[in-house]
């Protein structure tokens, strides 16, 4: 593995186990070490990667896969990418795992109960943070709404729903230019 | 610990998923993570469709994995898979979750000065990241219909909503606080209703 390869492996890893709430955080203390600390992209090209990471689905943090891509091609693009899950990833299934051995007693009920309200409160505290970033018109709300009425009250499938809406979208694209 | 709870763990355990079918539908789920909205999918998945895990085993674990470090699709997927085939289920969900993401992210950088030039492909991705933020409140209402008439949960889960979606205050410490609050108002008002 070349240097370069490795200096962002031992980077990543420890973003890894400091990627609270999702890894958006991390984000812009890689860019500061990967353009101003090590010069391994310039602020432009990292900028791109941005970007490219933020159309593309799946964790913010996967814009790892794509520096290493930079410097180090298809295995670099597979090395930044275990760097930086295999670590948070190892850590949950610990904790994970000790927590199942003491299922079952009033204390763990008590816990898994409890911790409903928790994530009610966050499921929609996370909706309406991404609703309002994404900064949505008429059509997006009315999107929205007749998404969540289909998905609550029928049994769609994620692929037909998504794909009829990616099609009336490129419809709408198309109409208005 | 001892053997009772061992009994226990194994009588209200469900029937072991297979690898493969792990596989397949993680993969599945990372490839409709176009827009976010992934705990949503995994919850109509896992819960709804397949009844892998039970609601409330799917709330606890979607908490874990929110305040966890890592990426919070990677850690659902990693607890979800640990929870039903241990650690060979947690290291299969994983790269059935990030697989399609990665895939498409470095097609994406090889065409991107290609993509930018056309507006379409973007108007396409709010399209489904609204679906993605549906999908989030369908799973939400349905959570949220479990608190029903609980007066000290729907409080909780209010306070949170506020504090952290509207407030915009940090998810960690806000969490860190309310949870014992809820743990144990659930742990006196289960020995209150019981006797």
């Amino acid at each position: 593995m070349d240097e370069k390869l490795l200096g962002l492996v031992l980077l990543a890893v420890p973003l890894s186990l400091l990627s609270f709430g999702g890894g958006q955080t991390i984000v812009v203390g890689l860019g500061h070490q990967v353009v101003n600390v090590h010069h391994w992209l310039t602020g432009p090209q990292f900028a791109d990667l941005f970007a490219i990471s933020r159309a593309a689905p799946g964790p913010s943090t996967l814009i790892l896969a794509l520096i290493g891509w930079q410097l180090g091609g298809l295995t670099g693009a597979i090395m930044a990418t275990l760097a930086i899950f295999v670590p948070s990833s190892l850590l949950l299934c610990l904790v994970g795992h000790w927590w199942q051995k003491r299922k079952g007693s009033a204390w763990a009920v008590a816990v898994e109960r409890g911790l409903a309200p928790i994530a009610v409160g966050l499921i929609f505290g996370g909706a309406y943070v991404v609703a309002q970033s994404a900064n949505l018109n008429l059509v997006g709300l009315a999107t929205i709404a007749v998404a969540t009425a289909l998905l609550y009250f029928t049994r769609i499938g994620t692929y037909t729903l998504l794909g009829a809406v990616a099609l009336v979208y490129l419809g709408l694209a198309f109409w208005q230019t | 610990m001892d053997k009772r709870v061992e009994d226990e763990v194994l009588l209200t355990s469900p029937p072991p998923v297979s690898l493969p079918a792990l596989l397949t539908c993680f993969l599945k789920l990372g490839a409709a993570s176009f827009g976010g909205g992934v705990s949503g999918w995994v919850h109509r998945e896992i819960v709804e469709r397949r009844q892998w895990l039970s609601e409330e085993r799917f709330l606890e674990t979607l908490t874990v994995a929110q305040v966890m470090p890592g990426a919070n699709p990677v850690n659902l997927a990693v607890y979800v898979g640990m929870q039903l085939r241990g650690f060979a289920g947690a290291t299969v969900a994983a790269i059935g979750m990030v697989a399609p993401a990665f895939c498409i992210i470095l097609l994406l950088g090889a065409g991107y000065s290609l993509l930018s030039r056309y507006p379409e492909p973007r108007v396409v991705l709010v399209g489904l990241a609204c679906v993605g933020i549906a999908s989030t409140l369908a799973m939400g209402i349905k959570a949220a219909r479990r608190l029903k008439g609980q007066i000290v949960p729907i409080l909780i889960a209010a306070t949170i909503f506020v504090t952290v979606g509207l407030l915009r205050w940090p998810m960690i410490p806000v969490v860190l606080v309310l949870t014992p609050v809820s743990v144990l108002a659930t742990y006196w008002l289960g020995r209150k209703t019981n006797g």
